[in-house]
C-alpha cells in the first residue's frame, strides 16, 4: 500500500483565518479505491480542508495533495477529479446543458459527454431548462453532473445530502456505491454521520479543525457499546457472579445493574446458574452516531 | 487559453444580461439621435443653416459613444457574475490556472466590448443619417470623423470592457463595481476635466473620448488617448489577475 499514490493526503494542513485555526494540522491519507466519509460538526473545518485541496484556498503551513501533487498543478484536473462544493453554483439564468458545455469547452472534454452526465444524473429531459426553475434536489444533480463530466477517478463532495429528501438521500447513495464499485475514490462530507454510515467504508472525523480518527468504519462500529441492563430485586448477588465470571459490571440504580461487555444471553445464563429473579433485562444498544457525538466531544477538549 | 476564452463566450452568449444590455443600449441610442435628427430644428442642422451644424452632426452621430458605458458593465459582469453566482468555484476547478481565467475573461471582454462598440455606432449612423435624408439634410462629417468615430467607439468600448474585467476581478461585488464605475466617469472625471484639466484629461474616461473623436479641446490626441487606455487596460487587466490569484475562493 505504501508505495501506491494515494488519492488525497494532507501534511500538517493548517489554515488560519486571523485568530481562528480553522484546519489546524491536519494529516490525512486516502487510498484510491475508497469511499470516506469525511466527518465532523458544522464549523469542523471540512469545507475549509476541501478548499485546500481543490486549489480554491491556500494553506496557512502545511501540504494538500491529490495523486501526489497541489491541484493546480495537475495537467487535466477535471478528467481525474470531480468537485462539488455548493450545490448552488450556477448562473440562474443559464441551463443546464449550458452550464455544462461551458466546461467542457474549458476543460476540452468531448461533447458527448455532457449528454451521458445528463442522463446519469436523470436530467436530460430538463436540461434545456434554466437553472433557476430546479428544485434544490436537481440543482445538487446537476453538480454532481458537472464534477462528473471529466470521467474522474477521485469525488470529493461537500455536504451532498444536505436538503436532500429521504429519496434522494437514497439515490445519492446508490450513485456512490456505482461508482466507487469499478474501484475509484469518494471523499465525500456530512455533519451527520447516518448519512454516510451506509455508503462510506472509511471515516476521517475531524473537530475544531483537529483530527479526532482516521479508521475503517467497522472500527467505529465496533465501538458502539453493547451494554446490558438488569433490573433485579438480588442486585448484589448478581452483580458477584458477573464479576466473578470477569464481566465489567456497575450499579445502577437501587435494584438495577449496567453490564458492560457480555450479551444480553450470556447475564442470563449466569442469572439462571445462580437462581436470580430477573424482572428485566434489557439490551442498551449505543448508536453509532453516539459514538460519533462521543469522539467529537472529546476531540472538543 | 483558448478553450476558456471559448467558454468564457459561451457563458456570455447563455444569460439574457448580455442580450438585454445590448438592447438596452441600442434602444437608449436610436432614442436619443431619433430626438436630435428628427426634434432639432432642420436649419440648425445643416451647413446653410448655422455654422454650429458641424458639431451637431457630430454630437448626434456621438451618441454611440455611450455604449462605451454599456461595454464596460458587460466587463464587469463578466468578472462579478461569477462572484454573484458561486460559478467561480466550478470554473478554477476545471481551469486552475487562475491567470488563464482572467486572461481569457479579459479576451472575452474585448471581444464583446469591440461588438458593443461597433453595434453602437453602427445604430446611431444607420438611425441618424435616416432621420437627416428624410429631412432632406446634407451629411457633413468627412471620410476621417466617420471612421475616428465608428473604430475609436469601438476601440474604446472594447479596451473599457477589459477594463471592466479588471474592475469586476478586483472588487468581485456587481453592484459596487457598475456604482463605483458610474460615479468615477460621471462625477469625478467631469470634475477632474473640468477642473484640473491638465489632469482630469489622463483619466481612463477622457482617453476613451480623445479615442473615440471626442471634440473636447481639452482631450488628448486620438492615438495618445488610445494608446493611455491600452495602458489602463492592462493595468487593470493584470491587478485582476492578481487579486484572482492572491485571494481564496469561499
Amino acid at each position: 500500500m505504501e508505495d501506491r499514490v494515494p488519492a488525497i493526503s494532507t501534511e500538517g494542513l493548517s489554515k488560519r483565518f486571523g485568530s481562528l485555526k480553522a484546519v489546524d494540522d491536519l494529516s490525512i491519507r486516502l487510498e484510491p479505491g475508497t469511499i470516506t466519509g469525511f466527518l465532523g460538526p458544522n464549523g469542523a473545518g471540512k469545507t475549509t480542508t476541501l478548499r485546500m485541496l481543490l486549489g480554491l484556498a491556500r494553506p496557512t503551513s502545511g501540504e494538500a495533495l491529490v495523486f501526489g501533487r497541489r491541484y493546480a498543478d495537475l495537467e487535466q484536473p477535471a478528467r481525474r477529479i470531480g468537485a462539488v462544493l455548493e450545490a448552488t453554483d450556477f448562473h440562474p439564468g443559464r441551463s443546464a446543458r449550458d452550464h455544462l458545455r461551458s466546461l467542457t469547452l474549458a476543460a476540452e472534454l468531448p461533447e458527448r459527454r455532457i449528454d451521458e452526465v445528463l442522463g446519469l444524473v436523470e436530467l436530460r429531459d430538463v436540461a434545456r431548462r434554466r437553472v433557476k426553475t430546479y428544485s434544490l434536489g436537481m440543482r445538487q444533480r446537476l453538480g454532481l453532473a458537472s464534477a462528473l463530466l471529466g470521467e474522474p477517478e477521485l469525488l470529493i463532495l461537500d455536504e451532498p445530502a444536505n436538503g436532500l429528501d429521504p429519496e434522494g438521500v437514497r439515490w445519492l447513495r446508490d450513485f456512490l456505491r456505482a461508482f466507487a464499485a469499478g474501484g475509484k475514490t469518494v471523499f465525500v462530507s456530512s455533519h451527520v454521520l447516518a448519512e454516510v454510515a451506509q455508503t462510506v467504508d472509511r471515516v476521517v472525523i475531524i473537530n475544531h479543525g483537529r483530527l479526532v480518527a482516521e479508521s475503517p468504519l467497522s472500527e467505529l462500529t465496533a465501538r458502539v457499546s453493547g451494554a446490558v441492563r438488569v433490573r433485579t430485586p438480588q442486585a448484589g448477588e448478581l452483580q458477584a457472579r458477573l464479576a466473578a465470571a470477569g464481566i465489567a459490571v456497575e450499579p445502577a440504580g437501587a435494584d438495577e445493574l449496567l453490564v458492560l461487555g457480555a450479551p444480553s444471553e450470556r447475564v442470563g445464563e449466569i442469572a439462571a446458574a445462580g437462581a436470580i429473579v430477573l424482572h428485566e433485562l434489557v439490551p442498551q444498544q449505543s448508536s453509532l452516531e453516539d459514538v460519533f457525538l462521543e469522539l467529537t466531544a472529546e476531540g472538543a477538549e | 487559453m483558448i478553450a476558456q476564452l471559448r467558454s468564457e463566450l459561451l457563458k456570455l452568449r447563455t444569460t439574457r444580461t448580455t442580450l438585454g444590455l445590448l438592447l438596452g443600449m441600442l434602444a437608449l441610442i436610436l432614442f436619443v439621435v431619433l430626438i436630435q435628427g428628427l426634434v432639432t430644428p432642420a436649419s440648425q442642422l445643416s451647413a446653410t443653416g448655422s455654422p454650429d451644424a458641424l458639431d451637431r452632426q457630430r454630437s448626434m452621430f456621438g451618441v454611440g459613444g455611450v455604449g462605451t458605458l454599456f461595454a464596460a458593465i458587460v466587463g464587469i459582469m463578466i468578472a462579478t457574475s461569477e462572484f454573484r453566482h458561486g460559478t467561480i468555484r466550478p470554473t478554477l476547478l476545471f481551469t486552475p490556472r487562475r491567470g488563464v481565467v482572467v486572461s481569457a475573461k479579459l479576451g472575452a471582454g474585448l471581444l464583446a466590448g469591440l461588438a458593443f462598440g461597433l453595434l453602437a455606432e453602427g445604430v446611431a449612423f444607420g438611425s441618424g443619417y435616416a432621420a437627416l435624408a428624410g429631412r432632406g439634410v446634407d451629411f457633413l462629417l468627412g471620410r476621417h470623423e466617420v471612421l475616428l468615430l465608428a473604430f475609436g467607439t469601438a476601440g474604446t468600448a472594447a479596451l473599457w470592457a477589459g477594463i471592466g474585467v479588471g474592475i469586476g476581478a478586483v472588487v468581485r461585488s456587481q453592484v459596487g463595481a457598475i456604482v463605483g464605475l458610474i460615479a468615477w466617469l460621471a462625477v469625478a472625471e467631469g470634475l477632474l476635466l473640468g477642473l484640473v484639466p491638465r489632469v482630469g484629461r489622463f483619466t481612463p474616461g477622457a482617453a476613451g473620448q480623445a479615442l473615440a473623436g471626442g471634440t473636447n479641446s481639452r482631450l488628448l490626441s486620438p492615438s495618445t488617448g488610445g494608446l493611455l487606455l491600452v495602458a489602463y487596460m492592462v493595468l487593470l487587466g493584470l491587478a485582476g489577475a492578481v487579486a484572482l490569484t492572491r485571494r481564496d475562493i469561499d
